[in-house]
């Protein structure tokens, strides 16, 4: 029970050092609060709207096509009424409109069209801004002026806020992966003030050293993950999935940011090191793993080099769970890779460390 | 047997040989010094044998294990206060002599009674619940030592114990240590000459990775080539003629204020008071300077500035 005493010794020396445990369990409510309120203004990205073509028919492809023309409108086809309804519930989609079967008979015989646009009524302003869209269409298709009778069906969705639904699962992981440089400065601060030399003329095991020094933060991170997750309930986020699976990959992947951060204070030779080499790759696996931003927008090429680390994996499975309501067996890869990820850097992080016990 | 022995221990770095082969040999219940400049290879040497670097050839033994193919024995019996204070800076004395008693497999019991008798041979009562952080150099080095011998080893490293104490704290430090002399070996290293000559039983000189000189202090200052001795006096009637006529018989013979510095290997005490009566002054003082170890220091080391 040696790295017991080494890890209760690590937990007093972090909750008596308020600067560190302030960052720590700070940085969560900062960074939530700064982007998800930077994010409640209005926003210059174009509209979602999914497509049902109930018609299949020439005209009412050349309809899609004219909406296709309208800026600020992004179209997604979808092949089923039953589809729209499930992506609209889940988030993915704000509104869809339906072509009604028919549609070539009626726009041949100049009668007017039935058409039906159900949206998310948790966005009532969403037929304001769809409305003048879908009739500017209209108007463009075939060049001629057509009656349109547009029925509004408002449904309600499970998710109230899609963005903040989308934005705390990255959010979350970008900030697990700031324990990485606090553990390691905190190794390499002991090493330098010959804290650790000691500890090494002990008769204590590599695993003790391992386990002592990452054990103190895992109740810091248990918090962590309750802060994020808590906060996002209080901006609106809605977990359709199983809350408890959204919280293991989060504490998987905050265990894989320990054991790097051991990792890194192992080999590092200052502070400086300990605190700056992290962040060479925090920020852009941040970035290509979609924790800011919609990581499938990337090049295909940057998608692969994500898909390598844990970090892509966390916040596609956290999101799937969040908005999806995917299961464990759904969401297998990338647990899997995630745990991999986390016992490898453990086993690595030991053997480095016995290495360096004896140089 | 041994305490500590060494065979031909070597230690090189990347092509640099920082400990060149040192055999030293410390009986049990013995405090040696190992002295030096800056960077002669004294706290490599330490390192190796507390199991924190792996020789480059040779052999070290603490109580005859070996500290490589044994360095897990090796380090239950020794206790180490490195060069660094090396404490956990906001635990407490007790917490911090709690963990490495823990680490050593000491019971809660067996810790708290440890605690007590070393907190009152350090003079650290009545702040043992206070921070350390808020504690000076000299109770921090207290307590780091106090840390080295929580599970009482028989064999204790002090890496420059005293390094940046004022010079009442260190005399403070030298009574705790001629304290823990009785019963364990000690091994330290020291810059100061003064330290090294009043705690120690043996020194040993090591310079550029070896081991240039050996002995007790006695031997070493006995050994010294050319040892000149120095006498001072102060009288009346020591006049011009009187230094000259001294002059053609001792090496050095200089004027300071009030009376004469007269320098001379082997300089006998009885022998120039007669003289000096003889050539009709009056002493007023005399006082027989023997060489120090610094003396001999410098001599074997040389005077150049090292770092």
């Amino acid at each position: 029970m040696k790295f017991w005493e080494i890890g209760k010794r690590n937990l007093k020396e972090l909750y008596r050092d308020p600067i560190a445990l302030g960052f720590l369990l700070g940085m969560p409510i900062a960074f939530i609060l700064i982007f998800g309120l930077a994010e409640m203004g209005e926003t210059p990205n174009p509209s979602v709207l999914g497509i049902v073509d109930n018609d299949r028919s020439q005209y009412s492809q050349a309809f899609t096509g004219s909406l296709h023309e309208i800026p600020l409108l992004e179209v997604v086809p979808i092949t089923s009424e039953m589809e729209a309804e499930t992506a609209l519930n889940d988030g993915i989609l704000p509104a869809y409109l339906i072509i009604p079967q028919g549609f070539s008979q009626v726009v041949t015989a100049a009668e007017p069209a039935d058409f039906v646009l159900t949206y998310d009524e948790a966005n009532p302003s969403l037929p304001q801004r769809l409305m003048p869209m879908i009739n500017e269409a209209t108007r463009q298709f075939l060049n001629v002026e057509i009656p349109l009778d547009v029925e509004l069906v408002p449904q309600e969705s499970r998710i109230a806020n899609p963005y903040i639904n989308w934005f705390i699962p990255g959010m979350a992981v970008y900030g697990l992966m700031i324990l990485i440089p606090t553990v390691g400065g905190i190794m390499v601060r002991d090493r330098i003030k010959g804290f650790l030399l000691r500890l090494l003329t002990t008769p204590a095991r590599p695993s003790d050293f391992i386990f002592g020094y990452t054990m103190p933060f895992i109740p810091v991170m248990l918090i962590s993950v309750a802060i994020y997750l808590g906060v996002g309930f209080l901006m609106g986020m809605t977990i359709i999935g199983n809350f408890g699976l959204a919280y293991l990959i989060l504490f998987i992947t905050g265990i894989f940011c320990l054991g790097l951060g051991m990792l890194i204070g192992t080999v590092a030779r200052s502070e400086d090191q300990a605190s700056g080499i992290p962040w060479i790759f925090i920020v852009p696996l941040a970035m290509i793993s979609g924790a800011w931003f919609n990581a499938e927008t990337m090049p295909a090429g940057l998608i692969k080099v994500a898909s390598v680390f844990p970090f892509y994996h966390a916040i596609n499975a956290c999101r799937n769970v969040v908005s999806g309501g995917v299961s464990a067996g759904d969401i297998g890869t990338d647990l899997y890779w995630i745990i991999g990820w986390a016992v490898a850097i453990f086993a690595i992080g030991i053997a480095v460390f016995r290495k360096s016990m004896t140089r | 047997m041994e305490a500590i022995q060494t065979s031909k221990l070597t230690k090189h770095y990347d092509g640099f040989e920082a400990v060149k082969g040192i055999d030293l040999s410390i009986g049990q219940h013995r405090l040696c010094s190992l002295l030096g400049p800056n960077g002669a290879g004294k706290t490599t040497t330490i390192n190796m044998l507390c199991c924190l670097l792996k020789p480059t050839a040779g052999s070290a033994r603490i109580m005859g294990h070996d500290v490589t193919r044994a360095a897990f024995e090796v380090k239950k019996l020794i206790g180490v206060s490195p060069q660094e204070t090396a404490i956990s800076e906001r635990l407490n004395c007790l917490e911090n002599l709690y963990l490495v008693g823990r680490i050593h497999n000491l019971s809660p019991a067996q810790i708290k009674k440890r605690t007590w008798e070393l907190l009152e041979i350090m003079g650290l009562i009545g702040r043992e619940k206070d921070r350390v952080r808020n504690f000076s150099g000299g109770m921090k080095r207290r307590l780091s030592i106090a840390m080295a011998l929580i599970h009482d080893p028989p064999v204790i490293f002090l890496d420059e114990p005293t390094l940046g104490l004022d010079p009442q704290a260190r005399r403070v430090m030298w009574q705790h240590i001629s304290q823990l002399k009785k019963g364990k070996t000690i091994l330290l290293t020291t810059h100061y000459m003064e330290e090294a000559d009043s705690l120690s039983d043996e020194i040993a000189i090591i310079d550029e990775g070896r081991i240039v000189a050996a002995g007790t202090p006695g031997q070493l200052k006995r050994n010294l080539q050319d040892a000149t001795s120095a006498m001072l006096i102060t009288g009346e009637n020591i006049t011009p003629e009187v230094i000259a006529a001294l002059r053609t018989e001792y090496t050095k013979v200089e004027e300071i204020d009030g009376g004469l510095r007269v320098s001379h290997r082997d300089l006998d005490f009885r022998e120039i008071t007669e003289r000096l009566y003889a050539l009709g002054v009056t002493i007023s003082s005399a006082t027989l300077e023997q060489p120090s170890l610094e003396d001999v220091f410098l001599q074997i080391t040389g005077k150049e500035y090292r770092d």
